[in-house]
């Protein structure tokens, strides 16, 4: 029997890519690459293209299995509410993130008129609604069931906060399209996202698929799309399970829109004397900035790092000038690329801001407390310091042979060991070369182990340049 | 019954408070145990959320005048205007006479104040009273 040739396609906002692999050992040979820009009104013309562009390296066997992620037109669009931000909201959100999803706006309490008006004009896929543990609050959910109830929202509201009035909340809901999965939050500080994850994924597959021309791609492919962002998480959950010298993994995909930070590893128990607040944290964790992009959002990149940015340039010796008119050329075409050394060197402070803006996020602190008792430590939220690799990967960081980029997401020797954010130490840095990680991530649901495999080998090592 | 369970501030003592969840777990409540060091705003999360009749704070180290001032206007500020509020422990610094400290805690809308020989059996009696009676008017 021949050995089977695997299609992957990633449908992005403006490229959509593809590779064919063939399993060969214990991973895949890749034989061919391909990308066409995305034809946004019907998004199976970009995947048939792409597909035809590879079907002389798939000769003479022909492709035998394909798979296919998107994130074109905006993604997975989801609007997550909850009850307070500490808890149910920020659960809402994480369970969104895990999914592939993008968090257009989270809502906590009771949902006021302008917050429904809003919500309809956001026109999100999904409503995540959230709210109360099992058993407990009822009176804000009831109420905002209602409320989503009148509105004329078209999206799907997925019902996934306190269980013991979910026949009430449904029945309010009357009219609408509505799924339920278990309460994210069943008991206070209980962190329950799978559920809500996998009816997620389930909806993607509902509202992405139709009217976007993928209904027939999918048809003659046979196997469903992911959200790319989906594609990504699954192979980081992948990679350390068929190569375990590869826990402890970090990947930056940085794109024109987003740049998303996903971590795989032991959070554990903190050291000796160090306090953990806030909700438990997931092994694998997936955060996306939808503020900072290098090119659909730079200008709000550009505002909300203006002040890291700004020394940057100044360390650099560069135009403060010269880089504002820059930032409004690529805002005013995304598809812009640097056209001068000067302009490569633009992009790459914008990069590293990135980078440490989403790091920063995606990591927690240790804070340290003085108290009667004794001087303790207080941490709140994810300690990524051992991660022991991190892979940058999207457009810019695929390409990028600067180590100095991604080294922004690691502690500075100068940061205060005693408050600090709880960023990766010393990782080794490398760089999705070929920018394969969503192709593999595709691969991920039947072969895992080889696609795993093949992203390792397929990362490349960077050496520090200054 | 859900009931809020914590060490309110920067306070660390964690054997009492692991006592008091095995006491009222024991007793019939659902006590949800935020543990040490908790805020004002953790405490009435975790109430919001668990739809709790009651939050019971403890203290041990002295801070807790401090730490508890602008516990009862937060709650009523963020929709809990029906909480009991219990407090505990060593609330202050030195040898101020209880019922000096008692005034002073119910004044800022505690609904009992408690020392450190109080009876615990008592305490869950009188938690069950008071949640039926703020309920009752409610």
């Amino acid at each position: 029997m021949p050995d089977p040739v695997l299609l992957s396609v990633d449908i992005g906002s403006t490229y959509t890519k593809g590779a064919v692999f063939v399993p060969r050992g214990e991973a895949f040979d890749l034989l061919a690459q391909a990308a066409v820009p995305t034809t946004v009104d019907d998004l199976g013309r970009g995947f048939e293209a792409v597909e035809s562009a590879l079907q002389a390296a798939a000769a003479p066997a022909g492709i035998s299995r394909a798979w296919f992620s998107s994130s074109a037109r905006g993604g997975l669009k989801i609007a997550a509410v909850g009850l307070t931000t500490d808890l149910t909201v920020s659960i809402a959100r994480q369970a969104a993130c895990s999914a592939g999803g993008k968090v257009v706006k989270a809502y906590s309490y009771r949902l006021t008129r302008a917050e429904i008006e809003e919500l309809e004009a956001l026109a999100p896929d999904i409503v995540l609604f959230t709210g109360g543990t099992d058993g407990g609050h009822e009176k804000t959910n009831l109420a905002n069931a209602e409320a989503l109830a009148a509105s004329c929202l078209d999206s799907i509201i997925l019902y996934a906060g306190n269980a013991k009035i979910g026949d009430d909340v449904l029945a309010r809901l009357k009219g609408k399209t509505v799924a339920v999965a278990d309460n994210v939050m069943p008991e206070v500080g209980e962190v329950r996202i799978e559920p809500a994850r996998d009816v997620i994924r389930r909806v993607f597959l509902e509202r992405i698929v139709d009217g976007k021309g993928l209904s027939r791609i999918v048809r003659r492919i046979g196997t469903a799309p992911k959200p790319t962002p989906l594609a990504v998480y699954d192979l980081v959950r992948a990679i350390p399970e068929a190569v375990p010298a590869w826990d402890g993994l970090g990947v930056i995909d940085m794109g024109g829109a987003t740049t998303d930070f996903y971590s795989n590893l032991e959070t554990g128990r903190p050291d000796d004397g160090v306090l953990l607040k806030g909700l438990p944290e997931p092994r694998i964790k997936r955060t996306v900035e939808g503020d900072l992009g290098l090119r659909v959002s730079v200008l709000a990149l550009a505002a909300s790092q203006a002040r890291e940015i700004e020394s940057r340039l100044e360390a650099e010796g560069l135009d403060q000038a010269g880089f504002e008119a820059y930032l409004a050329s690529v805002a005013a075409s995304p598809e812009a690329v640097p056209a001068s050394a000067v302009e490569e060197r633009y992009d790459a402070v914008l990069a590293g801001a990135c980078v440490r803006a989403a790091a920063l996020r995606h990591a927690g602190r240790q804070t340290r407390l003085a108290t009667p008792q004794g001087v303790f430590r207080v941490q709140r939220g994810r300690d990524i310091g051992r991660l022991r690799r991190l892979v940058g990967s999207g457009g810019y960081l695929s390409r990028c042979r600067d180590a100095a980029v991604l080294r922004e997401a690691c502690l500075r020797p100068d940061e205060d060991p005693e408050d600090r954010p709880l960023l990766p130490a010393a990782p080794e840095l490398y760089a999705d070369a070929r920018y394969l990680f969503p192709l593999l991530g595709n691969c991920v649901a039947e072969y895992p182990d080889a696609a795993a495999r093949t992203a390792v080998r397929e990362a490349l090592p960077l050496e520090p340049t200054r | 019954m859900n009931i809020v369970l914590g060490v309110i501030g920067s306070d660390c003592h964690s054997v009492g408070n692991k006592v008091l969840e095995a006491f009222f777990s024991e007793a019939g409540f659902h006590v949800i145990n935020l543990g040490v060091m908790v805020s004002q705003d953790e405490f009435i999360d975790a109430a919001i959320e668990s739809d709790a009749k009651a939050i019971l704070v403890s203290s041990l180290y002295g801070h807790g005048e401090i730490d508890c001032e602008g516990l009862r206007q937060k709650c009523e500020e963020r929709g809990l205007e029906d909480i009991v509020l219990y407090v505990g422990g060593n609330l202050v610094v030195g040898k101020t006479p209880f019922d000096e400290v008692e005034r002073k805690f119910k004044a800022m809308g505690f609904d009992r104040v408690f020392c450190a020989h109080d009876d615990l059996h008592q305490a869950a009696e009188d938690l069950k009273v008071d949640i039926a009676a703020r309920n009752r008017h409610a």
